[in-house]
């Protein structure tokens, strides 16, 4: 079984007692207790502003287990990434930000796409999933 | 008042990669100025299968600013008992837009615009418990 990890710690100090969480979980298909995503789509681009792009154009299929990491690598805090699925607004991700979802791109529209703003952004991106069939050409 | 996150992704689904090892602070839009206010850590029990709002914005008590650099931070901890089923999951909503499920144990970092309309919404897939914990970050408006 393929193996994929994310772990996450958050600490806070906004509230006077401070927040400390820590987590992690091994990525399974859906509906499965033992078997691991076993599919990755892996990539970096510069995204000039002005139109949106879709960031995942090929959706696997519906229903499926994914998990989304988006991580903005600009430097200027100025610029960021806006973050839609299916034409709904999600969040910015400004320089630094990064985001870590699962997507289970329910239909064929829900396509993850992104508008770079401020300047052209440079974005990490990495699908880890299952499912997907390759088209013929 | 710094707010910071640290992700350590692994796999081995593909031989040459590395793994993924990012932290960041929660900042102000547009700025470096840290993240000023937070809903503070909650759960929520689940045992129904229709859809429930985690967070409804017009309803916070202090009114969070639209479109900046909001995030939320949400984890399926199973029944709340320390039961965890991997195959059972909650699916995630942004105004009833599905983002995706999260599974006995999964986590989500997610920015957010905190807009009126876009409340966070918990859908359980079965009727059995779940419990949900989430905190927001957010600036106030």
């Amino acid at each position: 079984m393929a193996t994929t990890t994310a772990a996450v710690t958050l600490t806070s100090d906004l509230l006077s007692d401070n927040m400390s969480v820590s987590a992690s979980t091994t990525c399974m298909k859906a509906g499965t207790t033992a078997d691991g995503l076993d599919q990755i789509e892996y990539g970096y681009v510069e995204v000039a502003t002005g139109d949106e792009y879709d960031l995942i154009a090929t959706t696997p299929t519906a229903a499926k287990a994914s998990k989304l990491f988006v991580k903005n690598h600009s430097i200027d805090e100025t610029y960021y990434i806006a973050i839609t699925q299916n034409s709904q607004a999600i969040g910015r991700l400004y320089a630094g930000d990064w985001m870590f979802i699962p997507a289970d791109f329910h239909d064929a529209a829900a396509d993850i796409a992104i508008t770079s703003n401020g300047g052209t952004n440079k974005v990490e991106y990495a699908l880890f999933h299952e499912g997907t069939a390759l088209t013929t050409t | 008042m710094a707010t910071t996150c640290t992700i350590s992704i692994g796999s081995d689904i593909l031989s040459g990669f590395g793994g993924i090892s990012e932290s960041m602070t929660l900042t102000q839009a547009g700025t470096v100025t840290d993240i000023d206010s937070t809903t503070g850590f909650q759960r929520r029990k689940l045992s129904a299968t229709s859809a429930v709002d985690l967070v409804t914005m017009a309803s916070e008590l202090i009114e969070p600013k639209d479109s900046v650099a909001s995030k939320i931070y949400i984890r399926n901890i199973g029944d709340g008992k320390g039961n965890i089923d991997k195959s059972v999951g909650v699916t995630i909503g942004v105004n009833a837009e599905p983002i995706g499920k999260l599974y006995g144990g999964d986590w989500m970092m997610m920015p957010l615009t905190c807009i009126d309309a876009d409340d966070v919404t918990a859908t359980p897939a079965t009727d059995d418990t779940v419990v949900l914990e989430f905190v927001m970050f957010y600036e106030e408006a």
